[in-house]
């Protein structure tokens, strides 16, 4: 009883909080400690995937633009390293203003010359350099740096989110004569402008910074240092901040880990939530019966209750708000009144599980039908969910077997088309529709002839979809571009069916009392920097 | 003595070869590819030309005969290559966790034979009385319980009662004994306790037949005190199989604590060898399985001297 009144007074205090020391005075001093589930391959973010990389290792970097540390959202962008910038009226030419007396941590001046090289590597990679995010910047013409503090891109056509794609929490600035010098120096060293300078990094246990006396932003940051401990398993995480070993994860844990920390400590823990740009998909393998049928998608879709299945599996997984192809509470995303139009997420659910059987019958689906579900075998939010979609397709009459692969051979599978239906993964570092709709595009590409995009492993064809991709992200104003998501959005889940969304991820972050500066975002690759944190006495 | 030393290191070559035959073909046999893990991911920017030059970058292009040879000459030279998931020198890799799997094997060694051998003997002398009993109501227990279970208990009854987490980061012994000792000594018990139920049981039943042979009735016939029948006699041939036990059971602790390491968040090659595997890092799982071979064949080795040295009949046969 007393561990129940103390967890409620912990989730009030919670729900009362605001963002972690918005009226506070920053105090000086202190070590960060922070908890990592994973760990960075390689130390050139412009190269991996992994949030193991941007966590210990963001502080040290600075970006071109970056996302508001104070903004919930995750979506607005300012600027970082550079101080203004304009758009030309056609929309393909952005100049860039960069900060002067910026420092390199050995001293150097940065200017656009580094700029310009660190993202000739990312959009331009040379032979033997991969670039994993290339990709989202085909359509940079040109980087030009006219002077020591001008950068210009030339875009071979408008795109609305180019200001968003230069936030990228991977785009670190590089120092261009060590790129000149060996492109691939990043991959073992360190070297940035950021707010702390790297000290050490024993691989499997820790990486620590301290301050970066000479940071642009005088005042900044406010830590002495901070401490990233690498460690892989949950309840280790939690331990470590119930026994105040750390004092946050950036990641997320689960409800049951949420509660059990506000139980344990009380007022010593703030949880910080959000909707997470994070989302599982069920991907139908177009090329096997009867899956290439989209009455048979739209069935499966139809059977699921999104809004119980919401209620239920948020009490125990990381997985909460009902949501179409955008992250609730941003932009681009659809209202609820929108989204209980389109399949499967109606309001009445005996309607939506009836057209489900109609549909199931004519096209020639007998009752009972089985097929295998291939599931990941990452505990959460993966094996709840795929009981629970389990649970709601058999409410049609379908018979599921789930096969639970681990990571690498689920992959493999993914990519080879070997599965009927499966689950599948998508983790945005932003919320921005070119991002999070990229994966869907179907389109022949230079990768494969075939015409499959290398992500989409639906393996669908529709040139239409492809269409209202390239048409929202080319359209420059903002309601234009929301009609076009809308759309795609439509074709997508609902007239196609060619993937469903789950449940939108829900990321919780319990932390100790004394981080403030810290405000939690969409995305757990975003606000790593650490210039605002500080700690309280 | 040294016909047979030299007999037994040279078996260990075709022990080795054939372990790294087996490890080498059966992790390309096993679904998965560390590219796409690596570089897909949960990535929608993955492009099939970047996956094919990192193939190309790490020679996973070439024939697998050629990439066999290629790592067998590697070892020949003592040159296990670099980790296909880092890049890093692969015994940089070892090197970094060793020193924390080797003083856990070994404390946890200590503990185990600190407690097995007094309570095994105890046992077996009082046999069928309420102390022997007890002690293996004790070692049952101890083998009924995971060591990873027990460290979740010690975690948790630190927290609770003490409010107080032990280290999370390996500080090795000669840096400050201390703060080592705080981080080892809760893993070193969690384990040690288990080890100690499965040599005390090996004890008892050892000392017990060796108690029932002749000679030690004969001993005892001629008038000899117990105190020496026991160390001198007893024990010393009821060692036998108890030492293989506690051998085996350090070699399994170098790279088999996968649990506990994650409980007490441990560096060390548990973890190592589960990523490795996990992140389909051929050259770090080849040169993982290669040592940990290696450390049982050893540890082997070394038992197969101490019975030598034990019992003379060995080496003259």
């Amino acid at each position: 009883m007393k561990r129940l009144g103390v967890l409620i007074a912990g989730l009030v205090a919670m729900a009362l909080a605001g963002p972690a020391g918005a009226q506070d005075t920053p105090r000086f001093g202190g070590e960060l400690i922070f908890a990592v589930p994973s760990e960075m391959p390689s130390y050139d973010a412009h190269r991996e995937s992994t949030f193991g990389i941007v966590h210990p290792m963001a502080p040290h970097y600075s970006t071109l633009l970056r996302v508001d540390p104070m903004d919930r959202s995750g979506s607005k962008v300012v600027g970082d390293l550079a101080e203004s910038w304009t758009v030309a009226r056609d929309g393909r030419t952005y100049t860039f203003r960069l900060r002067r007396g910026v420092k390199f941590h050995d001293g150097a001046e940065f200017t656009s010359r580094d700029a310009k090289a660190t993202y000739d590597k990312i959009a331009f990679p040379p032979l033997g350099v991969a670039s994993e995010r290339k990709g989202a910047y085909v359509n940079v013409e040109a980087i030009e740096a006219p002077d020591p503090y001008t950068l210009v891109f030339r875009l071979k056509w408008p795109q609305g989110s180019f200001l968003s794609s230069l936030a990228s929490p991977w785009n670190w600035i590089y120092k261009a004569d060590i790129l000149a010098k060996d492109m691939r120096w990043y991959e073992t060293h360190v070297m940035g402008t950021g707010p702390f300078v790297f000290v050490e990094h024993v691989k499997g246990s820790h990486w620590v910074g301290k301050r970066n006396p000479n940071y642009w932003d005088k005042g900044k940051p406010y830590l002495g240092g901070y401490r990233a401990l690498f460690i892989k398993d949950s309840a280790a995480q939690v331990a470590a901040i119930r026994g105040e070993r750390a004092h946050i994860q950036f990641r997320g844990f689960s409800p049951a880990e949420r509660d059990s920390l506000v139980a344990a400590l009380g007022p010593k823990i703030t949880v910080q939530e959000s909707p997470w740009d994070c989302v599982l998909l069920v991907t139908m393998n177009h090329e096997k019966k009867p899956f290439d049928d989209k009455r048979v998608r739209r069935a499966l879709t139809l059977a699921l209750d999104r809004y119980q299945g919401s209620q239920a599996l948020s009490k125990i997984a990381i997985v909460k708000e009902v949501a179409g192809v955008q992250v609730p509470g941003t932009p681009f995303a659809t209202p609820p009144a929108e989204l209980e139009k389109l399949a499967g997420y109606w309001r009445d659910l005996i309607k939506s599980r009836a057209e489900a059987r109609r549909l199931l019958k004519e096209a020639g689906v007998p009752e009972g039908f089985v097929f295998t579900f291939k599931n990941r075998g990452v505990p959460m939010p993966y094996e709840p969910l795929g009981v629970w979609l389990i649970d709601q397709w058999r409410q049609v009459g379908l018979n599921v077997t789930q096969e639970v692969a681990e990571s690498a051979k689920w992959f493999a599978d993914l990519r080879g088309g070997d599965f009927e239906v499966a689950m599948d993964a998508q983790c945005g570092y932003m919320v921005e529709p070119d991002l999070d709709l990229y994966k869907f595009q179907s389109g022949p590409t230079s990768a494969d002839p075939r015409g499959i995009s290398d992500a989409n492993y639906t393996r669908y064809k529709d040139s239409v979809l492809d269409e209202l991709y390239v048409k929202q992200g080319r359209a420059i104003d903002l309601e234009e571009r929301k009609k076009y998501v809308r759309e795609f959005e439509k074709r997508l889940l609902d007239e196609e069916v060619h993937t469903m969304y789950t449940l939108q991820w829900h990321r919780i972050i319990p932390h100790n009392s004394r981080v403030k500066g810290w405000t939690v975002t969409p995305s757990h690759y975003l606000n790593n920097q650490l210039d605002t944190v500080w700690l309280a006495e | 003595m040294g016909k047979y030393i030299v007999k037994r290191l040279l078996l260990m070559i075709p022990t080795l070869l054939g372990v790294a035959v087996l490890i080498f073909f059966l992790m390309r046999v096993v679904p998965g590819d560390i590219v796409e893990l690596r570089f897909a991911g949960e990535s929608a920017f993955a492009s099939k030309e970047n996956l094919d030059k990192e193939r190309v970058r790490l020679g996973l292009d070439q024939p697998i005969w050629k990439q066999f040879l290629t790592w067998i000459a590697g070892i020949v030279r003592l040159d296990f290559g670099k980790s296909m998931w880092t890049g890093a020198p692969i015994l940089e890799e070892i090197r970094l966790r060793f020193a924390l799997s080797l003083q856990l094997a070994i404390m946890s060694t200590l503990i185990a034979v600190l407690l097995a051998i007094p309570l095994g003997v105890i046992a077996a002398l009082k046999q069928d009385t309420w102390v022997d009993y007890l002690v293996r109501i004790v070692s049952i227990a101890g083998l009924a319980t995971p060591s990873f279970w027990l460290g979740i208990v010690f975690i948790l009854g630190l927290l609770i009662v003490f409010k107080w987490l032990p280290p999370m980061v390996y500080t090795p012994l000669w840096v400050d004994p201390w703060q080592n000792l705080l981080q080892l000594i809760w893993p070193a018990l969690a384990v040690g306790y288990r080890y100690s139920a499965v040599a005390t049981r090996m004890t008892r039943s050892a000392m017990l037949e060796v108690l029932r042979e002749d000679y030690i009735r004969t001993a005892r016939a001629k008038g000899l005190w117990d105190k020496l029948i026991l160390s001198r006699h007893a024990l010393k041939n009821a060692m036998l199989p108890v030492l293989t036990v506690i051998a085996l059971e350090f070699a399994f602790l170098m790279g088999g604590l996968v649990v506990t390491e994650q409980v007490f968040n441990l560096n060390g090659l548990g973890l190592l060898f589960v990523e490795a595997v996990a992140h389909r890092d051929y050259t770090l799982t080849q040169a993982l399985v290669m040592l940990v071979a290696f450390v049982f064949i050893f540890v082997n080795f070394l038992v197969d001297l101490a019975y030598a040295w034990i019992d003379p009949r060995i080496r003259f046969r």
